[in-house]
């Protein structure tokens, strides 16, 4: 009997010892995103510590890249077997990465949150094809004109009616680079996404939104899109000189610095905009994009989504757990303002609706851009992402940066508009055609 | 016993082997390999397309601009490299207090992390902010920023001569030390056999620098045509193409197009080149070893 008690004891020991360290084993959630400046790293770490304090069987860890090195380094990373369980992303990103096979769908988790929580149709649309969703949206973002209200009452404009029209933008802008001390508005003509960005945005106002038409063709080289370029090198005359290199930083730093008047940009000039001005912030103006004659309302939006890596089923819980977390209203409200307040929009119902997102005290300041911004977003278009449908190859074309290419071409070489998108559009064959 | 030894100095290379097997050759066969199939993404399997991407490439005008392109890149840096490096390496031949203290600093160029160099000229060639164009409009040389980044016409020699900036240092250290090893007597003895300054140059110092540069007349075009960081993160082959060069068409080709089988065989081109110009290279400089000796 002591024999049979004690054998009896030593397996429960043992199974005891051998389940214990199995169920507090943690699960490791690698994600690697985008936003470099240090104050997002930081907001991201106080959230995923929060998140990791709360569930001590998931340890969620954030890899930091440029999206310079995004595209080398998740294709380096997938053929090693070594890319990271959530990555950020941004809609042609995906179907840049898609091909490789390592993008699984999300169906499942889009579903429970959307049923809880309520996306934006145009945050999600242009993950949502080949009949899955590949990305979950986390926050959006819109291209504004912004303004500076003080060089505008300098110049003998009214800070409280900037232009709408693309004719008033071009005449103020002429009218403020005249005095020669500052520029009165600032596109860049670099090979980089925010050029992309900011002559999509002129195309969208002058209808020329559409790369492809509803049959899939290519249809870039066309009047409207020449126009918008033509107006665009108008803009670029009265630009900062270096604008052909730019990349994200100097516009902002020569908005705020008061060198320039106006910038066709994002929402990140909230922020920082007092401190590195140093006049109150009732001097930031922000407005919707003006448009030409018989043009439309609108901007680029896209949102920023999370891509799933991982097939591994311990994962996809831990994952399903941390994204089911970050998706609560008052975490997502504190994590999006506390990010870059007006730079990172809300993608849900649920979040636009929080306390924690306008509270935050950057965003209650400036509430009336904040909300002008979420309005815009319903106005707002990504190219090869239109009219709901997307094109699978959409991420050769924006990889390449053909819209700045053509920019360069029309900007910096003098070329004739008409033929500049003629180039471009033969580019961007080019590149669809690639594919064997 | 020769035997042992024999064996011994295989153990004692069969490391060094392996390990440019593991890093050169297996690289240079998978990239040869890549030239041969259709492969969009790195880890794709692909299928065999023979010379086809061969074909393609070289049809295209890309190739040949890009070419032109590294050739003006090379040589420009090989001309203004060699140049500074020259200069600064007979100054600092000369022993004084400051080029003693010179001589500690004066590496700092090349020390720099590439990263920090573009991001440090970025900033002074900028046409808003900068201190060089702040500097040139206040000293009343300039009466607008130039562009040194961003203009088509401008773009290549702020590279280039960012980059010989880099690398001046570099080739200056090397000469030195090849100068200072000339032993002080040949050049008293030129002098007393009335040879002037520029003679004591032409017949014994520059005899005496010859085995150096012919080592970094290979090793300097090779270094600088292959040159990607400092490019792509001053330009990234821009504005308009005009830093185009061929690195930055193997990279954009890769990682922006997703066409890795046609990088791989931009690369493989590429290699070809610089092989054909260092057997020539070779050839011709042995040549001219052969001659000074006879002499």
């Amino acid at each position: 009997m002591k024999r049979f008690l004690l054998f009896s004891g030593i397996f429960v020991v043992a199974v005891v010892c051998f389940l214990v360290p199995c169920s507090l084993a943690q699960v490791e959630i690698v994600i690697w995103h985008m936003e470099q400046p240090p104050h997002r790293v930081e907001q991201f770490q106080r959230t995923i510590d929060a998140f990791n304090k709360e569930n001590p069987n998931v340890r969620v860890r954030q890899v930091v890249l440029d999206w310079m090195e995004a595209y080398t380094k998740v294709m380096a990373a997938i053929a090693a077997k070594q890319q990271p369980d959530l990555m950020f992303t941004i809609p042609d990103f995906t179907t840049a990465v898609k091909p490789s096979g390592a993008v699984q769908p999300v169906d499942e988790i889009f579903q429970t949150l959307d049923e809880k929580y309520k996306f934006f149709e145009s945050a999600v649309e242009p993950y949502n094809y080949d009949g899955h969703y590949w990305a979950i949206p986390v926050y959006g973002m819109v291209h504004m004109l912004w303004f500076r209200k003080d060089i505008f009452s300098k110049f003998g404009l009214d800070p409280n009616n900037p232009p709408k029209t693309w004719e008033e933008l071009l005449e103020s802008a002429q009218r403020i680079g005249k005095s020669g001390e500052i520029y009165g508005v600032g596109v860049p003509a670099s090979k980089h996404m925010y050029t992309d960005q900011a002559i999509y945005t002129f195309m969208i106002t002058n209808k020329a939104e559409d790369l492809f038409d509803e049959s899939g063709n290519l249809v870039f080289d066309n009047p409207r899109t020449v126009q918008a370029y033509a107006f665009y090198k108008e803009l670029y005359k009265l630009s900062p000189s270096d604008a052909s290199v730019w990349t994200w930083a100097e516009p902002q730093l020569a908005f705020n610095t008061g060198k320039m008047a106006m910038a066709i940009e994002k929402g990140q000039f909230l922020l920082p905009f007092e401190e590195e001005s140093g006049v109150p912030g009732t001097n930031l103006g922000c407005a919707v994009v003006p448009i030409p004659q018989n043009g439309q309302r609108g901007s680029i939006y896209y949102s920023n989504g999370v891509m799933v890596l991982t097939k591994d089923q311990s994962k996809l819980e831990a994952i399903k757990a941390f994204l089911s977390y970050l998706f609560d209203p008052e975490v997502n409200g504190e994590w999006l303002a506390g990010m870059e307040p007006g730079l990172f929009l809300p993608v849900t119902e649920a979040t636009m609706n929080s306390n924690a997102f306008w509270s935050n005290k950057v965003v209650s300041q400036y509430r009336d851009h904040v909300e002008l911004m979420i309005e815009q977003s319903r106005f707002g278009k990504l190219f090869g992402f239109t009219k709901g449908r997307v094109n699978p190859d959409i991420g050769k074309i924006s990889g390449q940066n053909i819209l700045a290419q053509v920019v360069q071409k029309v900007c910096l070489e003098n070329m004739d508009p008409a033929e500049a998108v003629k180039w471009g559009q033969s580019e961007m064959l080019k590149a669809l055609q690639r594919k064997k | 016993m020769e035997r042992r030894n024999a064996i011994f100095g295989i153990v004692l290379v069969v490391p060094l082997l392996l390990w440019l097997v593991i890093t050169i050759g297996y690289p240079l066969v998978l990239c040869v390999k890549l030239s041969f199939l259709n492969v969009e993404f790195i880890g794709e399997i692909g299928s065999f397309v023979g010379f086809s991407n061969f074909v393609e490439v070289l049809k295209e005008d890309i190739l040949w601009f890009s070419l032109l392109k590294s050739l003006v890149w090379t040589i420009g840096n090989l001309l203004l490299q060699t140049g500074l490096g020259f200069f600064a390496a007979l100054v600092l031949n000369v022993n004084t207090k400051a080029t003693r203290f010179i001589r500690s600093w004066v590496v700092l160029p090349w020390i720099l992390p590439t990263v920090v160099l573009a991001i440090m000229w970025r900033w002074m060639l900028s046409g808003t902010f900068g201190v060089i164009n702040y500097l040139l409009i206040r000293l009343g040389l300039v009466s607008a920023p130039i562009n040194y980044l961003g203009s088509v016409k401008e773009a290549m020699g702020a590279l280039v001569f960012i980059n010989s900036w880099r690398w001046f240092p570099f080739i200056s250290v090397l000469l030195l030390a090849a100068l200072q090893s000339i032993p002080q007597e040949l050049q008293e003895a030129a002098v007393i056999d009335g040879a002037n300054g520029m003679q004591v140059f032409r017949y014994v110092t520059l005899p005496a620098l010859r085995p150096v540069m012919s080592v970094l007349g290979v090793l300097g075009p090779l270094l600088t045509f292959n040159v990607f960081d400092v490019i792509w993160m001053l330009t990234q082959g821009g504005p308009s193409k005009a830093t185009y060069t061929v690195p930055v068409l193997i990279y954009e080709r890769g990682f922006k197009a997703f066409a890795m089988s046609e990088a791989a065989t931009v690369s493989i081109l590429s290699f070809v080149f610089l092989l054909v110009f260092v057997a020539v290279y070779l050839k011709l400089t042995r040549l001219n070893v052969g001659e000074y000796m006879e002499q």
